[in-house]
């Protein structure tokens, strides 16, 4: 069984010309995903020593992204933008990242404390969730002393709404504990800023020399048609997607709660879908509202995620697209019934809905959830004099700093609402923010990163994606996990088909598992090269190039896309090319010896 | 009459062969190989080269069709074998002295096996012929 190495020649460098593989470009805090699908592809077949390597590509994996397990159930960001997607369906990314969580939570547990020497300043984070979390995870490994000051009794924020049937408690709750834990950070409950005395200057005052500000977005949107706000908001019956799920969360809502009831969810993205999944499997006979249209060609279609659609639609939620809600009526103070007039248009192109008026439905429910987005908890910044004239946080959208405050940094969700991935990228900007401004270095330089996509190698065979087993419909009205994870032989095979299109120099795989000595660079014999382009020809990542250098015509080699297969070597006719400092030839030479000898 | 022990030189693809042994161990029951990262690179140089080394046969052990690490090295290959056979044929070389198998053994476990499997084949053919 190999062991894997990090350091040295098998570490990953950082992209020069930033050129990554799609995924790791589309992955906010671009994962090593090539490197550990390759290292997934080459495990064990026997599951004893498979586990042995599960545990290193986990190790490797919770370096960077200490979330992982997490990720690995509810984030597919990487998917959306894979170079397989067109020929067969992307690598199911998630699902191996599940795979490697399902066994390394347990090893996690176990883990020992990180030796840390914390000699460095005292940083406070305000809010524990993902952003929060990520920033005081890093900068505690850096050697600062951080205190999360969490509001609620919990860490992890906005992800214990996700709801157990897609993430199992134990996932969450190991990685959130064990993250405070392995780099001891330490954890203020229940202790909100802004209440009572506890503001920024009283936290500056007692030594928390930066502070990082990540409140997220507690608060629900309320409904609005025609930029007024909905009438009958306040009726007995209603109520808001993420305070239902939150208190599901909690265990506040008994099983079969909406059994017998109509259930009415308005909103279209994936957080609505979490709120009408759970109602159906409260037993409430549940429809979704929203104004997006079923067309995903259309710049108006819904946004949730198909696979949410597919499961709401075969656990038997109805789905009722392109209409508003105009008017919430009730009886003695009971929500009875909605208007839906016709939604014609969403995007123009920016978020401004028209409906047709003459084309309105009446519906009939007992229990209305609105789950049409969150607001940002703006009036704790408010109150510190962190916003800008537009009400939004002011900072520096490259380093999170604020322009009000230069020892406060603001990020997550309260920045910009976006996916879990979004807000642990933030936290890892701010953290290297503050790591800048303590140390008075420049907090701008080298920051920012564009990255280039690396295109999809040719090639000539392509498999169709493995179908992913969901447990039926009809047996699924439960909160224990629906989807089956990957065994390790389907784990093994998915990871295999993966197309390695990222350069090595962010990979590097194979050395770190001494299959393979050096990455070889090409270089061609501009003397003997007839500049023929055969070599550009059979070059699959588009390597070898043919460039006029002083009127002759010779091939070249772009050395970051090049993989060092030595496809273009081989290929020469003129044997121009070859691997410099390669071990093949000596090899063949020693072998060859001894063969006549 | 001493009996005919042929000599056969493998070259081997890590990333579908062997990657889960130990090279040096296992080394010691395969007398003549050449693990490599890809069947890919193997140049027909480096086969004809054997057979002037004085192999009796070249085993060439490749990734199953359509799993190549470098997307298609190993199919490439495969189209080299195939083009070298009716060279070698043209030349008098029984083709069957080269060959190729696309499969994966990530212990390496069947390498001796196989190995020994084409010196079989290699007995009936007896002894390569010196041009």
């Amino acid at each position: 069984m190999w062991k894997t190495i990090s350091s040295g020649s098998a570490g990953v460098e950082p992209a020069v010309r930033q050129l990554l593989p799609p995924c790791q470009i589309r992955c906010p805090i671009n994962e090593d995903i090539q490197r550990t699908n390759v290292l997934i592809s080459l495990l064990p077949e026997d599951p004893e020593l498979a586990t042995e390597g599960v545990i290193q590509i986990g190790d490797y994996l919770y370096e960077k992204n200490p979330f992982f397990p997490v990720c690995g159930y509810v984030c597919g960001l990487c998917e959306l933008e894979c170079n397989y997607l067109a020929k067969g369906g992307a690598i199911k990314r998630r699902l191996l990242k599940r795979f490697i969580a399902d066994t390394y939570i347990y090893h996690l547990d176990k883990k020992d404390e990180l030796s840390i020497v914390k000699s460095k300043e005292n940083v406070a984070v305000v809010g524990g969730g993902p952003a929060g979390l990520m920033a005081a995870y890093d900068l505690s490994k850096r050697g600062y002393r951080v205190t999360i000051f969490e509001a609620s009794d919990r860490l992890g924020g906005a992800l214990w709404l996700i709801p157990r049937y897609r993430l199992p408690e134990k996932m969450l709750s190991s990685t959130l504990e064990n993250m405070v834990r392995l780099v001891g950070v330490d954890v203020k409950y229940n202790t909100k800023i802004g209440m009572g005395k506890l503001n920024l200057e009283r936290l500056r005052n007692e030594g928390y020399q930066a502070v990082f500000i990540a409140v997220g977005t507690p608060a629900p949107r309320t409904l609005t048609f025609e930029r007024k706000e909905v009438n009958g908001q306040e009726l007995s019956g209603v109520m808001y997607g993420e305070t239902f799920l939150y208190e599901v969360s909690h265990g506040n809502i008994k099983p079969n709660y909406f059994r017998g009831k109509k259930v009415l969810v308005i909103g279209g993205g994936n957080v609505a879908f979490d709120v009408a999944r759970t109602a159906r499997r409260l037993g409430g006979d549940t429809s979704l509202l929203c104004l997006e249209c079923e067309d995903r060609t259309s710049i108006d279609r819904i946004p949730a995620d198909w696979d949410e659609i597919r499961g709401a639609w075969e656990e038997g939620i109805k789905i009722i697209y392109s209409r508003g809600v105009s008017q919430i009526t009730g009886t003695g103070g009971k929500m009875r019934k909605i208007e839906c007039p016709k939604c014609i248009s969403v995007y123009d192109p920016a978020f401004n809905p028209k409906f047709d008026l003459t084309d309105v439905i009446t519906l009939e429910g007992d229990i209305l959830i609105i789950t049409v987005g969150q607001q940002p908890d703006i009036l704790s910044l408010e109150k510190e004099d962190l916003l800008n004239e537009r009400g939004q946080p002011a900072i520096d959208q490259l380093t999170l700093q604020s322009l009000k405050k230069e020892w406060v940094f603001i990020g997550g969700g309260v920045r910009r609402i976006g996916f879990m991935a979004d807000a642990m990228k933030d936290g890892l900007t701010a953290a290297e923010s503050i790591e800048r401004y303590l140390n008075g270095l420049n907090i701008r330089d080298g920051r920012k990163r564009d990255f280039e996509s690396q295109d999809r190698p040719r090639r000539r065979f392509y498999e169709t994606e493995p179908e992913v087993l969901w447990i039926p419909p009809e047996k699924r009205m439960h909160f224990q996990l629906f989807e089956r994870g990957f065994t390790l032989p389907e784990a093994i095979e998915e990871a295999r088909r993966c197309l390695n299109c990222g350069p090595c120099i962010s990979c590097k795989a194979c050395l770190s598992i001494g299959i393979q000595e050096i990455i070889a660079p090409v270089e061609v014999n501009t003397d003997r090269c007839s500049g023929c382009g055969i070599c550009v020809s059979i070059c699959y990542y588009g390597a070898a190039q043919l460039k006029e250098i002083e009127d002759k015509l010779i091939s070249i080699t772009d050395t970051f896309k090049c993989k060092s297969c030595g496809m273009c070597v081989v290929a020469c006719p003129s044997n121009a090319r070859k691997l410099v400092d390669d071990s093949l030839e000596k090899r063949t030479e020693a072998v060859y010896a001894a063969l006549q000898g | 009459m001493v009996a005919f022990e042929p000599k056969v030189v493998c070259f081997s693809c890590n990333f579908g062969w062997g990657f889960l042994c130990d090279k040096d161990d296992l080394s010691k029951s395969i007398k003549y190989w050449i693990p490599e990262i890809c069947s890919g690179k193997i140049d027909s140089r480096h086969i004809f080269q054997a057979f002037r080394a004085g192999a009796d046969g070249v085993l060439i052990l490749g990734c199953p069709e359509g799993h190549c690490h470098y997307q298609d090295g190993n199919y490439q290959t495969m189209k080299k074998v195939y083009l070298m056979q009716k060279v070698m044929k043209a030349f008098g070389i029984e083709p069957e002295r080269l060959s190729m198998n696309m499969s994966r053994d990530p212990e390496g476990k069947n390498i001796p096996s196989l190995i020994q499997e084409m010196k079989e084949r290699l007995i009936k053919l007896g002894p390569i012929k010196k041009m």
